[in-house]
């Protein structure tokens, strides 16, 4: 149904009554207001344009009577003459005005950035000469930083000398603005500007700070530089590190000792470039210190240490380097450890990644068998028989390069053909062994290196690399050989001679001998006692043997037999096991060990305990922390292995820095003996200094006095009464002031524990008080406070 | 009449002072603010010299020797004025052909000589 409209009486919406006398003047104040706007832009706009035209203007004014001053000689006419001294009226005359002043003042700031030489110094004599300096100076007592900062750099262009001792006072502006720029000025007015901004700056010099003051040493003409090793004692960190950059690029080297001991700095940039410094100055006396710094030093660090003793060091250093090659775990310090060896001692370590196997080269191993066979036997024939009596004395050729460890045992024989023969054959199982192993071997270069090439001369047992020797029991083998029935050899290929050879004597690293000969020789000669001497030499005994060989030699006057030795005289200390640890670049070390007469050829593991201790360590290494000393001393204590215990040491060195004990925080030489808020303190904002007062209210003790008291220096008036609060009552708690006696509840209190923090040596472990878990109350403050340092240094 | 020398700089206070000493040492100087202005005064003149800024409006110091070799075949020594830091510049002017080169700050006494040296090569 509709509904008529003349029913409608109430409007759904209405609209809202305005006074539009109100809007129009709204309207106004806006259309007002943005007038104003305009016009202001107008105006200022106008201003700043009419103030270039008229400064431009006044260039082109004085311009000429510029050149005219600076290019005046006494040699001009009388008319030019006439002409200079009206325009030095007429000149003076136009400076009386500030705006005339201030626009020559920017005409010759402008010249004598562009000029140089005999013009420059003219301009300059002008500036002065009219006065222009004292505009400067006035500027200098302006309140507006950037007034003052632009008058020393007036005062700094025009060289004004007179104004060092003005200027000097803002060294320590804490405008950095103004600071900088003074600094710029002390060091560029004065030859000894540079000593007293040294001396006297509080401030940080920024790294851009610093090379624009070497800009201005590196400028100066017959500058003299001081010995700026004595700001090296600087409290000032970067005072120190500036001295340093200064000391290298003027390189002054006679603060030798003050910049090693500056590779101890805490601070890293100081570190750093104190070991540039030796770098560069091949301090060698520094090495000591640089091995002693890298274990606690960052990874950049560590690498600048590994760079510099890549630089200064010999072989000497190769075992630390060693080491770390070892321990290192970072890829790119163990990197650089690996290039570090490298660069001591060339090619050392050899590419080991990404190296194809012997299988990925298809060669005909045949055919370089049979040439290296061929190539042993000519070298063989040449060798003269008093360097085969050399040799036998330890009848082991060696080669390290097997990765199976493989022995060559060289039958004692009277007769140096036999010998020849056997070496013959010995080499030929060795070729039979090298071609069944061929899959193992590494690559085409370690397989050609079986054959002996080269056999060196052998003074002693100690120049005989036995490295590849594992440990053999001479009697067995030599029964086993005994017993061996030679009609089952005699006729074998060499397949056959390879699987027998695994079969009886099941060490795949002894050489094959197939030929018949040898076997019956073996046989008939090779005695136990044979065996024995080979291993047992002592140098002692060796040097015996080689006198008895003289000897004989001489009473014959003829070449000497193996035979003719007493062998059997031979004695060695059976108790004493003698180890001979061979370490090769190429091959694994191996020991060797000879006891009771026996060679065993069973691998030389460690023992279970030893093994046992080894692996917790290991795991303590890798989980453990400053709680594990405990049971580190204990390990220490227990275990009687040098292994062992010099990994645990190494753990207990390694704890021991990470978490200070507390005799070293009470210690006055490591200046721990303060609060253990400072350095939160130090670090803190101002909400978080309040907290540690709150907490050292409640917590703190009579360390904390003077950490107090130096807040009591602060400019903060409410960090000074908690500050003064928190002493009162610490003072307040101390023994010396509370004498109340002791209650039943107090003297189980934890602050009533009669106990004496003592050197944490590894003998004096059960010394160390501590908790259920092994972490005691100053262990958790130090790993607290460690953890935060270690958060701040990234 | 001395010989005649270019002078294209666009810092008026340089040139001026430049101008001022050359015209002093003999030289009858034209200063050309931009490079558009070198090209004109070139096309209708060549001067026995050029002393051109590298830094310049409209053509650079580059450009300009690169047009006075090759687009109008001239042989007319060149020297340039670079600042300290610039000398990727100055090689790339002298592989273009210019004779010689000058940092700022300039000793207008050495630039004389420098002139001098190259007109009467």
């Amino acid at each position: 149904m509709l509904i008529p409209p003349n029913q409608i009486k109430i409007p759904l919406i209405t609209a809202p009554e305005f006074n539009l006398e109100y809007l129009w003047w709204l309207t106004i104040l806006f259309f007002v207001l943005a007038v104003i706007y305009f016009v202001g832009v107008f105006i200022i706009r106008n201003k700043i344009t009419s103030n270039n035209s008229r400064t431009k203007d006044k260039k082109v004014e004085f311009s000429p009577m510029i050149n005219e001053f600076l290019f005046y000689e006494d040699s001009n006419t009388k008319e030019e003459k006439m002409n200079y001294l009206n325009l030095k009226v007429q000149i003076r005359e136009l400076i009386k005005n500030n705006f005339d002043r201030d626009v020559l003042t920017e005409v010759l700031l402008d010249l004598r950035k562009d000029l140089s030489g005999s013009s420059q110094t003219v301009l300059i004599d002008l500036y002065k000469d009219l006065g222009l300096h004292h505009d400067a100076y006035e500027k200098l007592r302006s309140s507006k930083w950037q007034v003052v900062s632009s008058g020393i750099l007036e005062l700094t262009t025009m060289e004004v000398e007179d104004a060092y001792g003005l200027i000097i006072k803002f060294i320590n502006h804490r405008q950095s603005t103004i600071r900088k720029q003074a600094e710029i000025a002390v060091v560029n007015l004065k030859e000894e500007g540079i000593k007293y901004f040294l001396d006297n700056t509080k401030y940080k010099i920024a790294e851009w700070q610093q090379l624009k003051l070497l800009d201005v040493l590196r400028h100066k003409p017959n500058y003299t530089p001081p010995q700026f090793g004595l700001w090296l004692t600087s409290t000032n960190t970067h005072v120190v590190l500036f001295a340093l950059r200064l000391i290298k690029y003027y390189s002054q080297n006679d603060a030798e000792q003050s910049i090693i001991t500056l590779l101890k700095h805490k601070n890293r940039d100081i570190q750093a470039e104190a070991i540039e410094c030796i770098k560069d100055f091949h301090f060698v006396n520094a090495l000591l210190t640089l091995k002693l710094v890298y274990t606690k030093a960052s990874h950049d660090i560590k690498i600048a240490v590994l760079d510099a003793i890549g630089e200064l060091g010999t072989t000497a250093d190769v075992s630390f380097l060693e080491n770390l090659q070892l321990t290192e775990r970072n890829f790119n310090i163990k990197s650089k450890v690996v290039g570090t060896l490298n660069k001591i001692d060339p090619e050392r370590i050899l590419p080991t990644k990404n190296i194809a196997t012997s299988d990925f080269y298809d060669v005909e191993l045949d055919d370089l068998t049979q040439d290296n066979e061929n190539e042993v036997v000519d070298v063989l024939e040449e060798i003269p028989l008093h360097d085969i009596i050399n040799e036998i004395s330890t009848e082991i050729e060696v080669d390290a390069e097997v990765k199976e460890d493989t022995i060559e045992i060289k039958s004692v024989d009277q007769d140096k053909a036999l010998d020849l023969q056997v070496e013959e054959s010995i080499n030929e199982g060795l070729i039979e062994e090298a071609i069944s192993e061929e899959k193992d071997l590494e690559d085409i270069e370690l397989e050609l290196e079986l054959f002996p090439k080269e056999i060196k001369e052998v003074k002693s047992i100690d120049d005989i690399d036995l490295s590849f020797l594992p440990h053999i029991n001479s009697e067995k083998i030599a029964k086993e050989i005994i017993e061996e029935p030679l009609e089952e050899i005699e006729p074998v290929s060499k397949k056959e001679h390879e699987e027998q050879a695994e079969e009886e004597l099941s060490f795949n690293f002894l050489p094959l001998v197939v030929d018949e000969t040898i076997i019956t020789e073996e046989t008939t000669t090779i005695e136990q006692e044979a065996f024995e001497p080979i291993f047992a030499l002592d140098d002692a005994s060796f040097e015996e043997k080689e006198n008895e060989i003289n000897s004989i030699k001489t009473e014959n006057n003829s070449e000497v037999t193996i035979n003719e030795i007493d062998w059997s005289s031979m004695n060695y200390d059976d108790q004493d096991k003698k180890k001979v640890v061979v370490k090769d670049a190429d091959a694994e070390e191996t020991i060797i060990s000879f006891e009771n007469n026996d060679i065993s050829f069973s691998p030389n593991f460690m023992r279970q305990e030893e093994l046992d201790a080894m692996v917790l360590l290991e795991n303590i290494s890798e989980l453990g922390d400053c709680r594990e000393l405990i049971l580190l001393y204990q390990i220490v204590e227990e275990n009687s292995s040098d292994v062992v215990i010099d990994r645990a040491n190494e753990l207990i060195q390694k704890f021991s820095y990470q978490s200070p004990r507390p005799n070293e925080l009470f210690s006055e030489e490591n200046d721990l003996t303060e609060s253990v808020f400072k350095d939160v303190y130090n670090l803190a904002d101002y909400e978080t200094k309040l907290m540690l007062l709150n907490e050292m209210l409640v917590v703190g003790d009579q360390k904390e006095i003077h950490l107090l008291e130096s807040i009591l220096e602060s400019n903060s008036k409410s960090l000074v009464a908690k500050a003064t609060e928190v002493l009162e009552h610490i003072k307040s708690q101390s023994p010396v002031n509370n004498e109340t006696p002791v209650t039943e509840l107090d003297k189980d209190s934890i602050f009533n524990l009669d106990f004496e923090l003592e050197l944490n040596e590894p003998s004096d472990q059960k010394k160390i008080v501590s908790n259920d878990n092994g972490s005691t109350l100053f262990d958790q403050l130090c790993s607290m406070s460690n953890s935060l340092y270690n958060k701040i240094n990234g | 009449m001395g010989k005649r020398v270019l002078l294209a700089d666009d810092d008026q206070l340089l040139a001026s002072l430049l101008n001022f000493r050359l015209k002093k040492g003999g030289y009858s100087v034209h200063h050309s603010p931009n490079g558009k202005e070198v090209k004109e005064y070139l096309k209708n003149e060549m001067p026995d010299i050029i002393v051109s800024d590298i830094m310049m409006p409209y053509c650079s110091g580059i450009e300009l020797i690169d047009y006075v070799r090759n687009d109008l075949k001239s042989n007319t020594p060149i020297i340039i004025i670079s600042s300290a830091g610039n000398e990727q510049n100055v090689l790339t002017a002298f592989e273009l052909g210019a004779n010689d080169f000058i940092t700022k700050p300039v000793s207008p006494t050495e630039l004389l000589v420098r002139i001098a040296r190259e007109i009467n090569k």
